[in-house]
């Protein structure tokens, strides 16, 4: 059995109420998890009461997991990162700060460009390296900790109309990339 | 910057893929995601088109996100929260299983009727029969009863599952509205014969059956103090 094909056979058991895979799959998958809760919320008590939450739902929803077309870790990560992006957004943190100066050298790509993707899963990265350095942050910044535009806006001090061109026009080229 | 000066967004279908990855990220307005929720019911497109980016930003996650182990404390409260949940009232366990009595007989019939369950004993001549179908503390349980009113004796098949450490499991006859009456206890064999008592067998039709668990020597009190682990009802066999 693959990995993958491992964690979706957790969720099938946990989707009939099989404990003892639902402690297997926490043992799998709740470091990585908690890893992203941590990401976006910088709190180890506030990131433990989302993983929770997350494993309560993963537990209580596991029969809709087949069903939405998600591969087991995106489903899983898909939940965790939103909820933490759900709680970070009522506590109403303030974005963590960016450097203008990480914002300007902005035409050149990244370091990586060249790198050639490993595998269909790295697809991604290798696009986000084909960007200027300054919008892969932007958004990576939005999709790890969750940053929305406002956040953007007010951690570079760029308008936030401008933030909302330059990160669309950024997904727009990632998916011409991705779909490369 | 130059960006701004650029032309405005391309055709329909850039525009969607952007405000699918816009979705994926979380970065719309609380209108824009509601308007944006309803066209995903009906387009299964679109509604692609978001799991293709939430698949794209999980292989980052996957890959940049360090793993962190959470405090062991976190296990436990799962476990507390999920699988010890406050004790409900024995009625309250006990009522879907009576109106899952016609589904439960159907599935014994035809069950019977395949050959996948064949009756195990043979000292009695069943007329009724009960499932008892597990509740969540009684998971792993495989519990048949069948009775025999000429004979008024139940004989109890536990086909798979034990009583927890220290615990015996309990029979409970629930009549109606009428408190639970205890038949007796189950053996520790996988078979156990109880007499009942005459003045019991013209209840017996539709009446429930449930096992709880009970410290050694039986319920104290006459009722059932324990968990119910496993309860069906008694249907003509």
């Amino acid at each position: 059995m693959t990995p993958q094909e491992e964690v979706e056979n957790l969720i099938a058991r946990v989707a009939i109420g099989d404990r003892a895979a639902f402690n297997h799959l926490y043992d799998r998958t709740s470091a990585k998890l908690f890893g992203v809760c941590l990401r976006v919320l910088n709190d180890r008590v506030e990131a433990e009461e989302v993983l929770q939450d997350v494993f309560v739902t993963v537990w209580n929803k596991a029969d809709s997991y087949k069903v939405n077309g998600y591969s087991p870790m995106t489903w899983l990560i898909t939940i965790t990162r939103n909820r933490a992006v759900d709680r970070r957004r009522a506590m109403k943190l303030p974005p963590v700060p960016i450097e203008t100066a990480d914002l300007m050298p902005d035409s050149k790509p990244g370091p990586e460009a060249s790198a050639i993707a490993a595998s269909e899963a790295r697809q991604i990265k290798a696009c986000l390296d084909e960007l200027p350095r300054a919008r892969a942050h932007l958004v990576r910044r939005a999709y790890l900790e969750g940053d929305s535009y406002a956040d953007l806006a007010q951690a570079t001090g760029v308008n936030l109309n401008t933030i909302r061109t330059w990160l669309r026009r950024s997904l727009m080229a990632l998916r011409e990339c991705l779909s490369r | 910057m130059s960006d701004q000066t650029l032309p405005p967004d391309g055709p329909e279908e850039d525009e969607d893929r952007v405000l699918a990855a816009e979705y994926a990220l979380g970065l719309l307005t609380e209108e824009e995601r509601a308007w944006f929720e309803e066209r995903l019911d009906t387009d299964t497109a679109l509604r692609a088109e978001v799991v293709a980016w939430d698949e794209h930003f999980a292989a980052v996650i996957l890959d940049d996100v360090e793993e962190v182990a959470p405090s062991p404390q976190l296990a436990k409260r799962l476990q507390t929260i999920l699988f010890k949940p406050e004790k409900h009232s024995f009625w309250q366990q006990i009522w879907p299983y009576g109106l899952g009595g016609l589904a439960a007989a159907l599935v014994l019939w035809l069950s019977i009727s395949t050959g996948i369950l064949v009756p195990v004993d043979s000292r009695l001549q069943p007329d009724l029969v009960a499932e008892l179908a597990p509740t969540p503390d009684g998971e792993g349980l495989v519990i048949r009863a069948t009775v025999d009113t000429t004979l008024a004796a139940v004989e109890v098949v536990r086909a798979a599952g034990t009583p927890p450490d220290g615990r015996v499991f309990e029979l409970w006859l629930i009549a109606g509205d009428a408190a639970p009456v205890s038949l007796g206890l189950l053996e520790d064999g996988n078979s156990t014969l109880i007499d009942l008592p005459q003045d019991l067998l013209a209840v017996l039709p539709g009446a429930l059956l449930a096992i709880s668990d009970e410290p050694p020597g039986g319920s104290p009190t006459g009722a059932p103090t324990g968990a119910v682990r496993a309860a069906g009802p008694l249907t003509s066999s």
